[in-house]
């Protein structure tokens, strides 16, 4: 008894360490091997690149491409629409096989996925994250490519620096550009009496009649009149929009790698001071702004909990097909003007590549995202990948309006304008105002320097005056910028 | 010769036991931790370390704005979880012990809020801490009278709030072993200090307090360490807020490796914090000796 209890302890533990030890062993082996095949394409692909990213019709070798940008598991109705894509890349390319890798993109899960060597040939990533991927290294350099295909010089400038490194190389293509706009709950509107005769609603022009606007909506429905948001650098970000409508400049690139902020200017303060008489004075907002954030922000708007809400136009899902708004009671206007002038914050949501994706996987990548319509081609089945897009849309109850310019040549603007009208679900002037400002001179790209932790800065002091009627904005402004200086000081 | 120690077969099968832990730990234990002191010295790409940088990336992190109040803050957590945290699960576990009626009915219900999952807690706890009308502790107050309040968003209160609904949830699995500690102690003891007449409380005071205290002890610096490390409530109740009023140490580790994927700088606050805790550990070891002694 006592041996065979011996002997079975000893079989165990062999076990155990067996199976450990295989866990230990397919690992490593799993990630040598794209390596070793990426180092031998990249030299084969050096001399070849050019003429071979040109014709990107069939390649050669077996090509495997992950994509991120795969759907999730419970949009259905989109994941048939990629199988359509993937079916007709077979006949395009049979040599490339595409495989679903859905990644919905986490600062948290990247970088330790990136390390595996186990990043999808392609995914989509935030707006927040081309600078901070590129330092990092984690994303493949994909200028000559987009340069062979002629693409490159149809990106949109602004959003084409964004994901640009210091000297000028690309990392990344726009799936979405967006500009900050104020998205406007009808439903509300129209119970506050806020509507012409013909039903479009009568939206706020400055900030001054914003906090009017949303004081009458909050009178008459309960509802809060603007959702603003302080629980993360979402905050920061929309309030940086802010402050610039009341004429502050936040942070100047001094040329020779440093830069200069100005937190605590008069403008910046008074762009506080209005924010906190919203909660103060007005009492317009949600009952805690210090918990709202992107997300729950669209969750108020779609679901009446606010009014007003400042989104962009790449964002339209998510009060309406995420929460449930009506896509008729959606509408759009321009962010407000203040004593500085009327500016929208405008910037791009990109598709980015696996470090260690090979050319060829790199250029097959392209080859999908151009038939699925999000590229500058106008070639008829890039047109019908746009068409399925917008179908798609309509069926699933999102507002079918044309997308921000990424892509800057004419064809695509136009041939993308008529697809829209075919598949028109809503009111298109319940958004002009916003198209009509989005398209001015009123567009800015983030300010220079360590722009998320100028979000984090007044994040908190947003924080701090929406919770205390106490506090003292010129003071934690003044705070503020001194953090913001001594982390662009040690930068 | 003699005293050569020879190779026993005994000693095999001992040495195969521990083989997988060992292997476990140095891979998943000892190897990352030294790793990672080796990387808060250096500047990194990703995780790949790059060249050494001395003791700069520790002068980084002090010198960020949100250092002082994180490791302020991070103190008022463990001293808040001392001060609510500490005697609760004694209390109950004491209760429970003592209890005559419905005696399982009430482990159940003190365990159960250790089953919600923390990240559940932390949000169910948000919505009752919201400020104005619509939270639910502000719906109940309001029901007697009382005007709403400002929980989370008051930044003096933020932190024992907080540490309130850790409690909450914490407490529960901390009684019963309390309790279980309680139900070793000898019957005998309780009998003889009855029949000399000894009520409930002095039963309490004079046998199962005594009893409890070298378990009370170690439980102590295993909260201090557990809190000190505290994430994900102010994570998800505050992130760190109103103004920076509930950051913790660990949460701007979190910060600078996942959202500024500076991970040298991640890796030397993370060393700071592990001699924090050492030294905390090291004088509360120092100070129980003495009165052991």
């Amino acid at each position: 008894m006592k041996n065979m209890k011996k002997l079975l302890s000893l079989l165990l533990c062999m076990a155990m360490c067996l199976s450990m030890m295989a866990g230990c062993g397919s690992k490593p082996a799993a990630t040598a091997e794209p390596e070793a095949a990426a180092t031998e394409t990249e030299d084969a692909a050096d001399t070849t690149e050019k003429t071979e990213a040109a014709d990107t019709a069939a390649s050669d070798e077996p090509v495997t491409v992950t994509l991120g940008i795969w759907p999730e598991d419970t949009l259905t109705d989109d994941i048939a629409m990629h199988e359509g894509f993937v079916e007709k890349m077979k006949t395009i390319d049979p040599n490339v096989t595409f495989e679903p890798a859905y990644y919905e993109y986490k600062s948290d899960t990247f970088m330790p996925m990136v390390e595996a060597g186990n990043c999808p040939t392609v995914f989509q990533t935030w707006f927040t994250e081309p600078q901070k991927l590129i330092k990092a290294g984690a994303v493949a350099d994909i200028t000559d490519e987009l340069e062979a295909r002629g693409w490159l010089d149809c990106i949109n400038p602004s959003i084409r620096e964004m994901m640009s490194d210091e000297n000028g190389r690309v990392y990344g293509i726009p799936r979405d550009g967006y500009a900050l706009g104020l998205m406007m709950n009808m439903e509300l509107f129209r119970e506050a009496g806020l509507v012409d005769a013909d039903g479009y609603p009568i939206y706020p022009k400055t900030w001054e009649e914003l906090a009017e606007t949303a004081k009458t909506i909050k009178d008459k429905t309960g509802s809060a009149g603007i959702c603003i948001l302080a629980f993360d650098n979402g905050g920061g970000w929309h309030f940086s929009n802010i402050a610039w409508a009341f004429g502050a400049t936040l942070c100047k690139d001094n040329g020779d790698g440093t830069f200069t902020c100005d937190l605590d200017s008069p403008e910046a303060i008074a762009a506080m001071e209005y924010v906190k008489s919203l909660k103060w004075d007005y009492d317009v907002l949600t009952a805690d702004p210090t918990v709202e954030n992107w997300g729950t922000g669209f969750t108020q708007l779609g679901t009446g909990g606010a009014a007003m809400y400042i989104a962009a136009n790449d964002a339209v899902m998510q009060p309406t097909e995420a929460n449930g708004l009506p896509v008729e009671d959606l509408a759009m206007c321009a962010i407000p003007a203040g004593p500085g002038g009327q500016f929208s914050l405008s910037g791009g949501t990109p598709y980015m590549f696996s470090k260690d994706a090979t050319p060829e996987e790199i250029n097959a990548a392209l080859d999908y995202i151009e038939i699925m319509g999000y590229s500058p081609s106008v070639s008829e089945t890039a047109l019908d990948g746009l068409r399925a897009d917008y179908a798609n849309r309509k069926e699933n109850g999102i507002p079918v309006i044309p997308r921000f310019r990424c892509w800057t040549n004419q064809e695509i603007i136009d041939a993308e304008e008529k697809i829209i009208e075919e598949n028109a679900n809503v009111d298109q002037k319940m958004y002009q105002p916003y198209f009509d400002a989005t398209s001015s001179a009123g567009l800015r790209t983030e300010e220079p320097g360590s722009v998320q932790d100028m979000y984090a800065e007044f994040t908190k002091v947003l924080q701090a005056v929406l919770t205390d009627q106490n506090a003292d904005v010129a003071a934690l402004m003044k705070t503020a910028d001194e953090n913001y200086q001594a982390i662009l000081d040690a930068m | 010769m003699k005293t050569k120690r020879r190779f026993k077969k005994r000693d095999l099968l001992g040495w195969l036991v521990m083989l997988p832990t060992l292997i476990l730990f140095t891979f998943y234990v000892w190897e990352p931790l030294l790793e990672n002191v080796r990387l808060s010295m250096y500047t990194a790409k990703r995780y790949e370390i790059e060249a050494f940088n001395g003791i700069n990336n520790y002068i980084g992190v002090i010198h960020n704005p949100d250092f002082k109040d994180a490791f302020v803050n991070t103190f008022a957590y463990t001293g808040w979880s001392l001060v609510i945290g500490f005697l609760v699960p004694i209390l109950l576990g004491i209760l429970l012990s003592e209890a005559v009626h419905f005696k399982n009915l009430f482990r159940v219900g003190i365990y159960f809020p250790n089953i919600v999952p923390g990240i559940a807690t932390a949000l169910i706890w948000t919505f009752f801490f919201t400020p104005g009308e619509t939270g639910v502790l502000n719906i109940l107050l309001s029901k007697i009278g009382i005007g709403s309040l400002t929980w989370l968003t008051n930044s003096k209160c933020t932190i024992p709030l907080i540490v309130a609904t850790m409690t909450w949830k914490g407490a529960g699995s901390t009684a019963l072993i309390y309790m279980a500690h309680i139900s070793g102690i000898s019957p005998d003891l309780y009998e003889a200090a009855t029949i000399d007449g000894a009520g409930l409380m002095q039963r309490v005071r004079h046998i199962t307090i005594p009893s409890l205290l070298p378990l009370a002890k170690t439980m102590l610096i295993l909260q201090i360490i557990a809190v000190f490390q505290i994430l994900y409530e102010p994570m998800m109740m505050t992130n760190g807020g109103p103004n920076g009023a509930s950051i913790s140490l660990m949460m701007l580790v979190y910060r600078y490796a996942y959202r500024d994927f500076n991970f040298p700088y991640a890796a030397a606050l993370s060393v700071m914090i592990c001699i924090i805790l050492i030294l905390l550990s090291g004088l509360y070891m120092k100070m129980t000796a003495n009165k052991e002694d």
